[in-house]
């Protein structure tokens, strides 16, 4: 994981090389530094969506890593959320910066889903909330990955496009122990910690109770 | 075993239940950008886009050309006295994948799968091979089949933004023979031409029947496609006619034209795919290395919209789509296709098996390493064309660290992929299905790394010894 995180602060430290782009996409009007190579900093649509969307997630990684290093049960979950914390703070940083160089003005509050989240975070709590916790890092991180595939393939600032190739590694790393350690919790927590917040009380069976066997058929 | 399906059963309910109350009506406000999974709109005039493209090729070719030479051994070494079918060109031979520095292929087979991920030591030639230009994609074609159908039908496929790249003694004979079920006694039929649009009649009058014909006309006739149209999003100079399923089929063979996926998004995630052979097609029960599409016909009727399109209905209907009528056209073109037989293989039984009167000592040798210690044929089963009709996940990524970007590609898990048949397959270069592996020594050096069989130098020349002779 700290190699990977080294792998990322080098990468950005190195000249950005630029991507083969289709230059049927290009934004219209956009300097190059080449013929088909939009010059550095010139943002396109998609890099600006990428930033906005991913400045909002990181944010919310932060707030929400806080919350669960004071609210989360498992020592685990709690581990989890001190890395979040220390790497989407350092991530965080780095992308406010390109962004900066790119003129891309970054939002400054969560998206309606986060604050959503947020909301469900802090009306849980034990087991309930690690879950919630984890399944929400689940599904960011899903996403995270997505946006940056997406700026890697359809961006066309080089140095954005740069930091989302060396940061892909580093958030599939985090989606793969978020993944693991969700399936560890799901397969200790009670059933009815997973219904919706609020309108269960805790303890209460979500479900009919799965069958320990299927039943005999006789003929 | 059923304890541990119990367990996944109810972790999974478990998953679904929490995750459908997490997402709700609230998630629905934020989804990802449309461009994640649909193709945009061109935003400049095609002339600006093909200046841009023409003065980047260069640079699109040697970064390419690099990142081959890296990881191959790409020189012209063909094995003695080893001709493909129809006795064109030679089979390459020998391990072209390079090693990395400090290590054998015995040293890195006696590692384990950690072991080789955690030092980076995994072959670059076994990972995933880009397309020559990830962010566009598209149909690429060897410069043998641009040429031939220039010359028979005065047609253009060749793209102003990128070449093919890979060196022709690597690629399939051209124009391939044509073996069919129902004239065996014929052998090649294709008279040594390529079948196009202009020839086709000629050639197979007397020799098919009339709604095998006008299947053959269809699989012959040019449809639009996303590189190949009428529209300023394409990537050829003139307003194309398009493309013909015949094009990367050669002679309903393959010509080694590749293209991505149309079955992943987003953009930078889709992986190479190199066209397939349609020999044997008869005995097939799944087409599409991800898409297992159940029937020949599923397969005909369904490439209009992603092997043409890339999965990508909305930009089809833009560009001019071709769906044909299943009753009546994809009904003719799969019986056309369903007659494609394999070349003969004249040492192999109606088994699939060596007759032992015929084979060397070598080949019988290869055969058992195949069946047994190789464990190639619990998914190539000789008695059923070498196939298995299922998809299998080779989990390739227990070997390296997934996510890196190469040429603008990520490098993700291929998860399952269909079993592919064997069944002529040193016609068929390069192997797997991006064409990762120039030759069958490859091949054996990746499935002995792959599956952990530890076979010795002895056992991998007789399995390449014996799938020369299938």
């Amino acid at each position: 994981m700290r190699a990977l995180i080294i792998v990322a602060a080098m990468a950005l430290a190195m000249p950005a090389a630029a991507q083969l782009g289709n230059p049927g996409f290009v934004t219209p009007g956009t300097p190059q530094s080449a013929p088909g190579v939009p010059a550095p900093n010139h943002a396109n649509t998609q890099d600006r969506l990428f930033a906005r969307l991913l400045a909002t997630g990181g944010a919310a990684e932060v707030d929400f890593g806080r919350l669960a290093g004071s609210k989360a049960q498992s020592e685990a979950v709690k581990e989890f959320a001190s890395r979040m914390v220390q790497d989407h703070t350092k991530a965080n940083g780095e992308l406010a910066s390109l962004a900066n160089a790119a003129q891309i003005p970054l939002p400054g509050e969560m998206d309606p889903d986060q604050k959503d989240m947020r909301a469900k975070l802090e009306s849980a709590t034990g087991a309930l909330f690690d879950l919630t916790y984890m399944q929400g890092q689940v599904i960011d991180h899903q996403k995270t990955v997505i946006l940056l595939q997406l700026e890697i393939g359809q961006g066309q600032d080089a140095p954005m496009q740069q930091w989302a190739s060396a940061t892909l590694p580093v958030v599939l790393n985090h989606l793969e122990m978020a993944k693991t350690l969700l399936a560890e919790l799901a397969a200790q927590t009670p059933q009815a910690a997973s219904a919706p917040v609020g309108t269960v009380p805790q303890g209460a069976p979500l479900a009919a109770p799965v069958p320990r066997e299927r039943p005999v058929q006789k003929k | 075993m059923a304890r541990c399906t119990k367990a996944t059963s109810l972790l999974a309910a478990a998953g679904i239940c929490s995750i459908a109350c997490l997402i709700g009506v609230g998630a629905l406000s934020v989804p990802l950008p449309p461009d994640t999974t649909y193709r945009p709109l061109p935003t400049r005039p095609l002339s600006a886009v093909k200046a841009d493209d023409e003065a980047q090729k260069p640079q699109v070719m040697a970064r390419q050309s690099d990142l081959l030479n890296q990881r191959y051994d790409l020189t012209n070494r063909p094995i003695p006295g080893v001709m493909m079918s129809a006795a064109k060109k030679p089979v390459q031979g020998g391990v072209r994948v390079k090693l990395p520095a400090g290590v054998t292929w015995d040293s890195l087979a006696a590692m384990s799968p950690e072991e080789i991920r955690q030092r980076g030591l995994l072959p670059a030639g076994f990972l995933p091979l880009p397309h020559v230009k990830q962010a566009t994609g598209g149909q690429v074609f060897p410069d043998r089949q641009i040429d031939e159908v220039r010359r028979q039908e005065d047609r253009d496929l060749r793209r102003f933004d990128v070449n093919f790249d890979l060196p022709d003694h690597l690629t399939p004979e051209f124009p391939p023979p044509i073996f069919l079920t129902t004239q065996p006694h014929l052998g090649d039929v294709s008279r040594g031409q390529l079948l196009t649009i202009k020839n086709f009649y000629e050639l197979m009058n007397g020799i098919i029947t009339p709604v095998q014909m006008e299947g053959l006309r269809l699989l012959l006739t040019p449809f639009p496609q996303e590189e190949f149209n009428q529209t300023e999003d394409r990537k050829v100079a003139g307003q194309s006619m398009g493309v013909t399923c015949l094009d990367c089929h050669s002679n309903f063979h393959t010509n080694g034209a590749f293209h991505l996926t149309p079955d992943v998004r987003p953009q930078a995630a889709r992986f190479r795919l190199d066209s397939t052979s349609l020999r044997g097609m008869f005995n097939q029960q799944i087409h599409g290395s991800k898409r297992s599409l159940r029937s020949i016909e599923d397969f005909t009727e369904f490439e209009q919209r992603t092997a043409y399109f890339n999965g990508d209905h909305v930009s089809a209907t833009r560009k001019g789509v071709h769906l044909p009528d299943r009753p009546n056209q994809v009904a003719m073109m799969a019986q056309m296709q369903n007659i494609i037989d394999f070349p003969p293989a004249p040492k192999l039984d109606p088994f699939g098996r060596l007759d032992h009167a015929k084979a060397s000592e070598q080949e019988l040798a290869g055969e058992r390493v195949f069946c047994g210690k190789g464990r190639c044929s619990e998914c190539h089963m000789p008695q059923t064309s070498f196939l298995d009709n299922n998809m299998h996940d080779l989990k390739l990524e227990r070997f390296y660290q997934f996510g890196r970007t190469v040429n603008d590609f990520v490098t993700l898990p291929d998860g399952p992929i269909k079993t592919f048949t064997l069944r002529g397959i040193k016609d068929s270069p390069p192997y797997l299905h991006d064409g990762r592996l120039l030759t069958l020594a490859d091949t054996v050096e990746f499935f002995n790394l792959v599956l952990g069989t530890k076979l010795t130098q002895q056992e991998k020349e007789a399995l390449v010894a014996y799938m020369l002779t299938l």
